[in-house]
């Protein structure tokens, strides 16, 4: 009983952590809501490190995930006949002073599956793997994107986190 | 313009679709940026939101958290 309290204080923790994170990158990104892939990129910065371990499996750190979120769009650009070096646009950012100012509707959904998921893994902290592992499901949007533009096998890396969350 | 033909087709959706974000992603820093510059030469409100076709009320919500910070 009392391990649980401990857990759900602890998991507080790391949603507040993880949000204000989120919040940040899709600032620098020039959003102003974070999507799922700004949660990722928070991920890979949260101190319990799983995140982090799981993409360096790959080889991908988060400067390399920043960038295939970039590219991704290029690419995209480039279906439709834009030359993304013409229109490349420095993103203005965002320094609001708002805290939680609710997600894109990637980020929420993310937010959605990843309690999901925390309620089917309840004796487990809160970790940066457990938000891979929900995007490691998705099949499109500019996080799955960008893990193609990476060449990450969905299922090697959803092994990878199993592995991962194993080990917590 | 690019060539009609050479946008992605209806039968390979995923390709149309991550078009139409990144379109929208670009659209978006492109007006931030130009109402930054606008209201920074002094346009008003009014003139921005008639520019971008929308309401003021509307562009002062989209964009005031912006010129503010920006400012700030």
């Amino acid at each position: 009983m009392f391990k649980r309290v401990r857990l759900r204080l602890r998991d507080m923790k790391t949603i507040s952590k993880l949000i204000t994170g989120a919040d940040k990158h899709a600032n620098s990104f020039g959003e102003e809501k974070p999507g799922a892939e700004h949660f990722v990129l928070s991920a890979l910065n949260l101190p319990d490190g799983s995140a982090s371990r799981v993409f360096q499996k790959f080889g991908i750190d988060s400067d390399k995930f920043r960038e295939a979120i970039k590219e991704q769009y290029r690419i995209a650009l480039t279906s439709v006949g834009i030359d993304p070096q013409v229109v490349e646009i420095d993103p203005e950012p965002f320094q609001s002073e708002k805290i939680f100012k609710s997600s894109q509707p990637s980020g929420v959904e993310l937010m959605k599956s990843l309690h999901a998921l925390k309620e089917q893994d309840k004796d487990r902290p809160l970790s940066g793997a457990h938000v891979i592992a929900v995007v490691a499901s998705q099949e499109f949007g500019v996080t799955a994107r960008a893990l193609k533009v990476l060449g990450v096998d969905r299922d090697d890396l959803s092994n990878a986190l199993r592995e991962e969350l194993k080990s917590i | 313009m690019p060539d009609k033909k050479s946008l992605p087709s209806a039968d390979k959706p995923e390709e149309a679709l991550a078009a139409v974000v990144a379109l929208r992603h670009m659209a978006d820093q492109l007006e931030r940026k130009a109402v930054k510059a606008a209201i920074g030469q002094g346009w008003s409100w009014s003139e921005v939101a008639e520019a971008l076709g929308v309401s003021k009320q509307a562009a002062h919500k989209r964009h005031a958290a912006l010129i503010k910070s920006s400012k700030g």
